[in-house]
């Protein structure tokens, strides 16, 4: 009896260990690198927007554009804010690599339609942990820029402000104390 | 005995049993996984990169395409909103909202309805649109235009705005001309170093390439070829053998020989256009070329017999230069150089500690006398010690002392420690000079108008025109900027990174040509102690002392 007892209990663990050995597998299979974009959003109910923001690439020497599912609410301000603050979490894919200073946060957005100028406002982030150079600089102000250019077709100006206040430069190369026109920054 | 034959025989069902489970699993993700059958090729006007978009065939033995309506979304900054329970989804494009129900073919568009051929289909968690849609029920009703090329599956959202529009050949007895029509007076930069190559950088310019991708021989011209960067376009001729002077020149496009829309009349009606143009007055003539510009290549027949390869190597072509080429009858008698940044401002620290504004100055103490004892040219610095000065005071500065060049010395950064080399920068015009005459006539109008007119306004009247003080000296600029950067690019064992056209503020307001010099990236460990090097630093020196020369001899050669 004793002898059968153990043999029922190996039977048993056998069987666990191929179930789970099994069910690692299809979980593997299915969930692990099998899984692909584009993303199944749509089992996502509620309303969304795509949007494109750019970022640099490792070197320094080109832009390079990845789209994302956010979620809409509000007004213009809100949106800018919304995907503002997303870009500002930086890129998803390997070899984009963001552009803006860390720990840089947007404060707050406001859309002033008789001017098409969106004022972004900043925190001191954005100045103070600036790394320097006039090619970071010039990414840093170019992959914000566009990435407004991209998503929001009515903004014609940008207005950079840190804490409230324009400043004269960023990183002491580009002067960002005036709107810039999207259209005419290169 | 018994059990063991138990246990082994359920050992080997459970065995069975995992390996047929395991098989099922992997062959069911690759039946419902969906399989792009072709891609549609998306190019956008508003500055975001051309894309391929996935394409499917949904339904056996129907060629229809779909598309997943998270690439339209995209593609269209749609918002969407995706009902499960009804399985309805909503785009809304353009302030118009389109309401798709999965499997039908009926799609509102806000109140009313449209129909399609074949329904929308919901595949792996995405709901699938024909791509009829695109063209027969979104194109009417989108702000800007589109435009869908079913054969070659090409899709063009808005009009790109090409500045650099068209190209076409000429060839007479003389010898063979590339005419290249442009809307902006845009700076070009020719490179004849390679033996039978043209090649031409247009600064700012923007490109179609497949329009520029002509195959066939013109008169001397083999071949062409075109490039789009991000900022610029450049151009690729590859010339026959037999030439062995060149010239390019840039020319308004005058109402006489012709606008854009004219050349494209017919001759039996040429005449009248013609007419017509001239009739309109001499006011007329200035505002009808509006920034058209042609950029003429011309090669000139040469009597010599084809050149053998073996003896083809290292034979450039040369320049055609006549008169003062456009050049100023000036000679470099007084350099500015400017140290970037310093005091408060010091901007980049290396990660071990070097302050960018520290080396800045070094370096150009070592150019200062270099100029001095080599060239004989004045220097005059913008700071000898460790202090802020505003970036107008340094163009004030550099204007006061009556400079004939002004070189701007920086050390480059970046966010992490990849990217290096070195790069010369020269000034990008705030506007074109249409723009900028009527900037001026405005100017002008308001200053006779309030001529008490002080303080903000006064300010903002002085910055229009501050930044359009450079403009007078771009060709010199720009072309001082390529003699630096080949300079260094013979001494430097980093990489090259170009001669690039940005809105430097420091070059602002600036009479005389300028340039801004990144000589390496402190973010970069081993760029950083480059630039910590005496030896880097004497060559950075040296090819700047190099360009400068070169830059007077080519003002001797054009008087």
């Amino acid at each position: 009896m004793a002898d059968g007892g153990i043999g029922r209990r190996i039977v048993i663990v056998l069987v666990i260990l191929a179930v789970a050995i099994a069910a690692f597998f299809i979980y593997v299979e299915k969930w692990g690198g099998r899984r692909k974009p584009p993303p199944t959003i749509e089992k996502v109910p509620g309303e969304t927007r795509s949007v494109t923001f750019f970022f640099a690439g490792k070197e320094a020497d080109r832009l390079i554009t990845e789209s994302r599912e956010i979620p809409v609410q509000g007004g213009l301000e809100e949106q800018v804010r919304s995907v503002v603050d997303e870009f500002l979490k930086g890129p998803e894919k390997g070899e984009a690599v963001s552009a803006v200073p860390p720990e840089t946060k947007l404060i707050q957005a406001f859309w002033v339609e008789a001017k098409q100028t969106a004022y972004l406002d900043f925190n001191q982030a954005l100045v103070s942990n600036h790394p320097g150079g006039s090619t970071a600089e010039y990414y840093t102000i170019t992959t914000i820029l566009k990435t407004i250019k991209a998503n929001f077709p009515q903004v014609r100006f940008v207005q950079f402000l840190v804490e409230g206040y324009p400043v004269e430069t960023i990183a002491g190369h580009y002067a960002v104390d005036k709107p810039i026109e999207l259209d005419r920054w290169r | 005995m018994g059990y063991t034959i138990n246990t082994k025989r359920l050992i080997l069902i459970i065995a069975v049993l995992a390996v047929a489970l395991l098989q099922a699993s992997s062959a069911s993700p690759s039946s419902s996984e969906l399989e792009a059958a072709s891609s549609l090729g998306v190019v956008y006007a508003d500055g975001r990169p051309p894309e391929d978009v996935p394409l499917y065939e949904l339904e056996k033995g129907n060629e229809a395409l779909f598309i997943s309506t998270y690439d339209v979304a995209r593609m269209f900054r749609a918002t969407k909103f995706w009902s499960p329970g009804s399985r309805k989804l909503v785009l809304r494009i353009d302030g118009v909202r389109y309401l798709f129900t999965i499997d039908t073919r009926v799609v509102m568009v806000g109140d009313e309805p449209a129909l399609m051929h074949i329904p929308v289909r919901y595949r792996d968690g995405q709901v699938m649109i024909p791509l009829e849609f695109i063209s027969d029920i979104l194109s009417s009703r989108l702000r800007e235009g589109i435009e869908l090329d079913w054969k070659r599956l090409l899709l063009t959202i808005g009009s790109p705005q090409y500045n650099v529009n068209d190209i076409s050949f000429e060839d007479d007895e003389s010898g063979s001309k590339a005419v290249i029509t442009m809307t902006d007076e845009l700076l070009y930069h020719v490179d004849s170093d390679t033996p039978g190559l043209l090649r031409i950088k247009i600064y700012g310019g923007k490109l179609n390439p497949l329009k520029f991708t002509i195959n066939e021989t013109h008169g001397l011209f083999n071949r062409v070829r075109a490039e789009q960067t991000e900022s610029d376009s450049y151009l690729f001729f590859d010339v026959r053998r037999t030439v062995r002077r060149f010239k390019v020149t840039m020319e308004p496009v005058s109402p006489e020989s012709g606008s854009l829309e004219e050349n494209r009349v017919s001759s039996s009606n040429a005449s009248s256009a013609v007419t017509s143009s001239s009739a309109e007055g001499e006011g007329q003539s200035e505002s009808g070329s509006k920034g058209l510009r042609r950029l003429v290549i011309f090669l000139e027949k040469g009597t010599l017999p084809e050149i053998p390869e073996a003896d083809f190597a290292g034979r450039k072509m040369v320049e055609i230069t006549e008169g003062t080429g456009g050049l100023r009858n000036r000679e470099i008698k007084r350099v500015v150089i400017d140290p970037g940044h310093g005091g408060i401002d010091k901007c980049k620290v290396s990660p071990s500690g070097i302050m960018e504004k520290d080396v800045n100055l070094a370096v150009a103490f070592m150019l200062a006398d270099r100029l001095h004892s080599e060239l004989g040219v004045d220097v005059v610095l913008t700071r000898k010690t460790d202090v802020l000065i505003p970036l107008e005071k340094r163009a004030e500065m550099a204007n006061e002392a009556g400079a004939d060049l002004f070189i701007s010395i920086h050390c480059n950064g970046w966010f992490h420690p990849e990217a290096g080399g070195f790069e010369t920068f020269f000034l990008a015009p705030p506007r074109t000079k249409d723009e900028e005459r009527l900037a001026r006539d405005e100017n002008a109008s308001i200053k006779y108008e309030n001529p008490l007119m002080k303080g903000n306004d006064l300010d903002e009247v002085d910055f229009i025109l501050w930044d359009m003080v450079q403009n007078e000296y771009i060709n010199e600029s720009s072309d001082f900027a390529e003699l630096v950067q080949r300079e260094l690019s013979a001494r430097l064992e980093i990489r090259n990174r170009g001669v690039k056209q940005a809105g430097l503020k420091v070059l602002k307001g600036l009479k005389m040509p300028a340039v801004l010099v990144e000589m390496a990236f402190l973010s970069n460990p081993e760029e950083e102690k480059l630039l910590m090097n005496d030896n880097f630093r004497e060559n950075v020196v040296e090819g700047i002392v190099e360009a400068i020369r070169k830059f007077q001899n080519r003002y001797a050669a054009s008087r």
